[in-house]
């Protein structure tokens, strides 16, 4: 008995210092959310001020009144929203998280499998390719903001290096590249797919290389084409680093902040707010913090569902039974 | 917080009190015993914290530094320890710093509404004892937009207008020896210099209120002031057909290409060094630039500044202005040595004031003090302008609480970027704002 | 694909079969491109690093510089303050690191090696941290550290950072600790050692290569983050790089050179030390995602 409580005391320790951290910093913090987001605080006072219920929820979801509004040739009262469009916000950032998974993920695919068989001087592809990982998000921020530049940015001037001559006013959009409200979406993504490109090549080149080589030569022996072994032998053995990299990618853009933040802050006129962005406008510039508690909240909750619909989503075809660590 | 006209004379004033102001300081005013004994400031050593946004690159940092300089010479026994931040993140900081009672002693705020949110949410130091001893050179109207419920908050700086700078090498060559004084010359002169293929207006689309300051000039000078500020101050409401009009008149301009397409997505400083490069003839945009422009041997003699033209006679004219005072320093209420941070301000502000005036960051607040006549010519054109004005009406982001500046702030981006015309500026603002 | 070092497989015995040259010219022409698309920038930002306004503006946009102006980063380091912010995000994201290791060590040790009802719970439990955004938590953990007189120190980012890196610390781990065999505690135990010796004599040595892999994963989570660092810091002796990028690039708008001298500063220590270290780095790296 009194061993059973040695062990229990002992199991404490061990835990305290997490638990401390996690519950402090984490846990509770989102409670606190939870609870300022039944409130309106619209001043800066964080005490004192009167019960909201779910008032921030429904403006936020449900928008602030009805407009009849012609879709085909239906009328029908829909919501507005004002200035605060979380709808709007939600699709930008699942916008982003799509384009990550179908153009950035097959593009590091496509990079690791090349990588994988065994081409000279791989190694150093690995580390150049890996290299914009270790750049601040900042500092890329910026750099994507001076290459972006409409008058002295780069890319009109390699534009006009492949032949598109007078770049700034053929091919730039009006508003310049940051600016006009249909490009900035994909200019924000751009310099993202730069930078993970090499993250998500790096996990899947691991895998890739896992792959016992005799697979791939029974495969060979078979009868099949270097495309098909990829395909039907590899792909399938790195599904458990794909489902890895699928989470990474999809709640990523679902919190990405520091990017956006620091090239569009979210503008123009609201063409790449993601939750995050209008989370924090709310809570610093418009001094709403019941309405950004209830965005956090949101956030979190997305971020948790889409993992468990991603991670259901892989298991459900997962014939190969992997040992599992998580 | 009413916002109240500020005397026209203000300036005439001041030459006459310039010399006489010069020798009080603090030491002599003990008549504004505050429940504080007669410390006055200098008894006991203690430490002041302040946060301002004179960063190294910002106009107004040589006023701070010289009045900092010459605070620390007279009163020895206070530490001010300062730190200065970039505008955008400043604004993020102050407003997490009240949420968390972790102001410093002293801080720098905009007027009306901005450090109105402070006062009501009770963080601010009430500075009725301290102006006292103050109250023969700071004139009480200068502290209109600081003042809630008839209680000072904030002691001001330096006050601004909104000034249409104008490039006269490029008008040259347009045609135009002067600014144009009425509306249709005004239209007829850019038409001259698209013609030319100059463009006429520089104006930072990623910061809106850079927008706002061209947007509201056009609406003042077609609605005229009052009815601006009744709008500003929430006395009517934003559903008002003629300033739909007056921001289809704005629209027209910027559809006319008046604008640089590019500045949607610039930043102010980039519009401002594209006009000092000869890239715009005109950039509207407050008069504490004048600092700058001064600043270049180049560029200053090219520059003039003169007033919006009047659009809609019937209902403006000459004379209505879009500006005040907004710079403020305020002081904490939980600042432990409160009291003597007030006074403290007091000095600072006044000295602030006096340099800011002398560099060109704008008119002062207070009545100028010393030698004035190294005031750059243009900063004493606008001061002409000041002197003939009729009305203000202060910036429209500062005249509003945060939720609404902000709100107000979309609206007026989405018009530059013609995602709505006036009809859906007005619905879209009378809905919003509530 | 557990326990098994995944540079296993050497080089030469991996190839697989014969490509068709054709093939592997075009896979080259792909990675080649690739990789000048990931340098270009990078170089592009040093050149214009060391460029005056005139030559950054149309003179000579792309090329070396004419002279190489150096004075771009004196002034990043006076008036920018590089040098401390660089040293305060060292010194912020080493004590994070030491933080999120010890702590996740221990916690890992007691979820995986002691046999005890709710570990797998608590497990989950930690996990629940990996999705959730660092920024959500902002105004809470601002009142809190305020409330406890911690604003303006590096403690105000140190315990927020750690705190959000625990998560994924945990989930390495606990893909290593698995590795471990559990014999060695058994054979611990008979030796008379305690929980507390087995966890110091015995599994921590052996967890040195997940130690590399959680610290990489930590750096970048640190290293990078904006938001916190601009709301809880405003004395400049305790400001973070990103914060001191983010501040010279708002005061400079127009002056090309001074910033990218700032990005240079902030970019290019990390990328040295990730040169030489490239090949350990690329492996723990690796094995962090496969253990996860």
């Amino acid at each position: 008995m009194r061993d059973k409580a040695y062990r229990n005391i002992t199991i404490f320790f061990f835990l305290l210092p997490a638990l401390m951290l996690f519950v402090g910093v984490l846990i509770y913090p989102i409670l606190m959310s939870g609870y300022y987001s039944l409130f309106d605080m619209r001043s800066i006072r964080l005490n004192g001020t009167e019960a909201f219920g779910l008032g921030n929820y429904k403006e936020l979801l449900l928008g602030i009144g009805t407009e009849a509004k012609k879709v085909g040739f239906l009328t029908l009262n829909l919501p507005t929203f004002g200035s605060i469009n979380f709808w709007k916000a939600l699709g930008n950032s699942l916008l982003l998280a799509a384009l990550s998974v179908f153009l950035q993920l097959p593009l590091a695919l496509g990079l690791a499998l090349m990588l994988g068989k065994g081409i000279k001087g791989e190694r150093t592809f690995l580390s150049i390719y890996f290299m914009p990982v270790l750049i601040s998000t900042v500092v890329i921020g910026q750099l994507w903001r001076k290459i972006y530049n409409p008058d002295y940015g780069i890319l009109n001037a390699v534009l006009e290096l492949l032949g598109k001559e007078d770049a700034a006013h053929t091919v730039m959009p009006q508003g310049g590249w940051l600016g006009n409200v249909k490009s900035a979406i994909w200019c924000v993504f751009i310099p993202t797919l730069w930078q993970y490109v090499g993250y998500h090549m790096l996990l899947m080149y691991a895998g890739v290389r896992s792959v016992s080589p005799e697979l791939r030569e029974a495969a060979k022996l078979d009868g099949a084409t270097d495309a098909q072994v990829d395909w039907y032998v590899v792909i399938p053995c790195i599904k458990n680093i794909l489902r890895v990299s699928v989470i990474f990618a999809v709640t990523g853009s679902l919190k990405s902040f520091d990017l956006i933040y620091v090239l569009t802050e979210g503008g123009p006129y609201h063409a790449t707010e993601v939750p995050s962005t209008l989370m924090i406008s709310m809570l610093f510039l418009r001094n709403r913090y019941g309405m950004g508690s209830t965005i956090a909240v949101l956030l979190i909750l997305l971020c948790f569902a889409f993992a468990l619909i991603i991670s259901a989503a892989f298991k459900e075809r997962e014939y190969y039974g992997r040992k599992k660590h998580v | 917080m009413k916002l109240k006209k500020v005397a026209a004379t203000l300036l005439a004033s001041a030459m006459i009190l310039s010399m006489a102001a010069c020798g009080t300081n603090t030491g002599s005013g003990s008549g504004s015993g505050s429940g504080s004994s007669s410390t006055d400031l200098t008894k006991e050593k203690i430490t002041l914290n302040m946060w301002c946004i004179a960063t190294e690159s910002d106009s107004n940092r040589h006023s701070y530094e010289e009045a900092i300089k010459e605070m620390k010479a007279e009163y020895p026994d206070i530490t001010l320890n300062w730190e200065a931040f970039e505008n955008q993140s400043y604004k993020t900081k102050i407003k997490a710093a009240v949420a968390a009672d972790e102001l410093p002693d002293i801080f720098f705020t905009w007027s009306c509404a901005f450090l109105g949110d402070f006062v009501k949410a009770d963080k601010v130091y009430c500075l009725d004892d301290a102006y006292q001893a103050y109250k023969s050179e700071l004139p009480e109207v200068m502290l209109g937009n600081s003042t809630y419920d008839g209680k000072h908050y904030g002691v001001p700086l330096t006050m601004n207008i909104v000034g249409l700078f104008a490039n006269m090498d490029l008008l040259k060559q347009a045609g135009y020896n002067e600014i144009p004084g009425s509306y249709t010359e005004f239209i007829a002169c850019c038409d001259a210099l698209k013609a030319k293929g100059i463009i006429p207006f520089g104006c930072a689309g990623s910061e809106t209120w850079c927008v706002t300051e061209y947007l509201e000039s056009v609406i003042e000078k077609s609605v005229g002031a009052d009815a601006l500020n009744d709008i500003f101050l929430g006395r009517a409401t934003w559903n008002n057909s003629e300033v739909g009009a007056a921001v289809d008149t704005f629209q027209k301009m910027v559809n006319d290409g008046y604008f640089d397409p590019n500045g949607i997505s610039l930043k102010n400083d980039e519009v401002k060094a594209n006009f000092m490069a000869g890239k715009y003839a005109f950039y509207m945009n407050g008069t504490w630039n004048c600092a700058d422009f001064a600043n270049d041997a180049n560029f200053f003699p090219k520059v003039k500044v003169a007033e919006f033209p009047v659009i809609n006679a019937d209902k403006a004219k000459l004379g209505q202005l879009i500006g005040g005072p907004s710079d403020t320093l305020a002081v904490a209420k939980s600042s432990k040595n409160a009291a003597a941070a007030a006074k403290y301000t007091f000095e600072l502000g006044k000295k602030i004031c006096h340099y800011g005036y002398l560099d060109g960051c704008g008119l002062p607040a207070w009545n100028p003090y010393g030698d004035t006549s190294s005031v750059n010519g243009l900063t004493q054109e606008v001061s002409k302008i000041c002197a003939a004005a009729d009305s203000y009406v202060l910036f429209g982001d500062t005249a509003m609480n945060a939720d609404e500046a902000n709100i107000y702030l979309d609206y007026v981006a989405q018009v530059y970027g013609c995602q709505i015309d006036g009809a859906g500026f007005i619905k879209g603002l009378s809905k919003d704002i509530r | 694909m557990a326990g098994k070092n995944t540079f296993d497989y050497g080089m030469d015995q991996y190839q697989v079969g014969k490509t068709n040259k054709f093939v592997k010219v075009l896979f080259y022409i792909g990675l080649v491109i690739w990789a000048v698309i990931d340098l270009f920038p990078i170089y592009w930002m040093f050149t214009f690093s060391l460029k005056n306004n005139e030559e950054v503006y149309g003179a000579n946009v792309m090329g070396l510089p004419k002279s190489w102006l150096w004075s771009n980063y004196a002034k990043a380091m006076t008036t920018g303050n590089m040098p401390l912010y660089f040293m305060n995000s060292i010194i912020v994201t080493v004590t994070a690191i030491l933080i999120s290791l010890i702590a996740a060590l221990m916690a890992t040790y007691a979820i995986t090696r002691i046999v005890w009802k709710a570990s797998n719970l608590m497990n989950s439990f930690f996990m629940l941290g990996i999705t959730i955004p660092i920024h959500a938590s902002v105004v809470p953990i601002f009142i809190t550290l305020s409330r406890m007189k911690m604003l303006n120190s590096y403690w105000s980012l140190i315990i927020p950072y750690s705190a959000f890196s625990l998560s994924m610390a945990i989930l390495i781990c606990t893909g290593f600790m698995n590795d471990i065999p559990k014999d060695l505690d058994e054979a611990a135990k008979i030796d008379g050692c305690g929980l507390w010796q087995t966890f110091g004599w015995i599994i921590v040595p052996l967890m040195k290569p997940a130690l590399a892999t959680i610290s990489i994963y930590t750096f970048l989570q640190c290293w990078n983050e904006l938001m916190f660092a601009n709301v809880f810091i405003s004395d400049k002796k305790f400001k973070t790089l990103p914060v001191g990028i983010q501040a010279l690039a708002g005061q400079h708008t127009i002056e090309w050179g001074p910033i990218g001298a700032a990005l240079v500063i902030a970019t290019f220590p990390t990328l040295f030390a990730y040169i030489f270290m490239s090949k350990s780095i690329q492996e723990s790296f690796i094995a962090g995602a496969v253990k996860g």
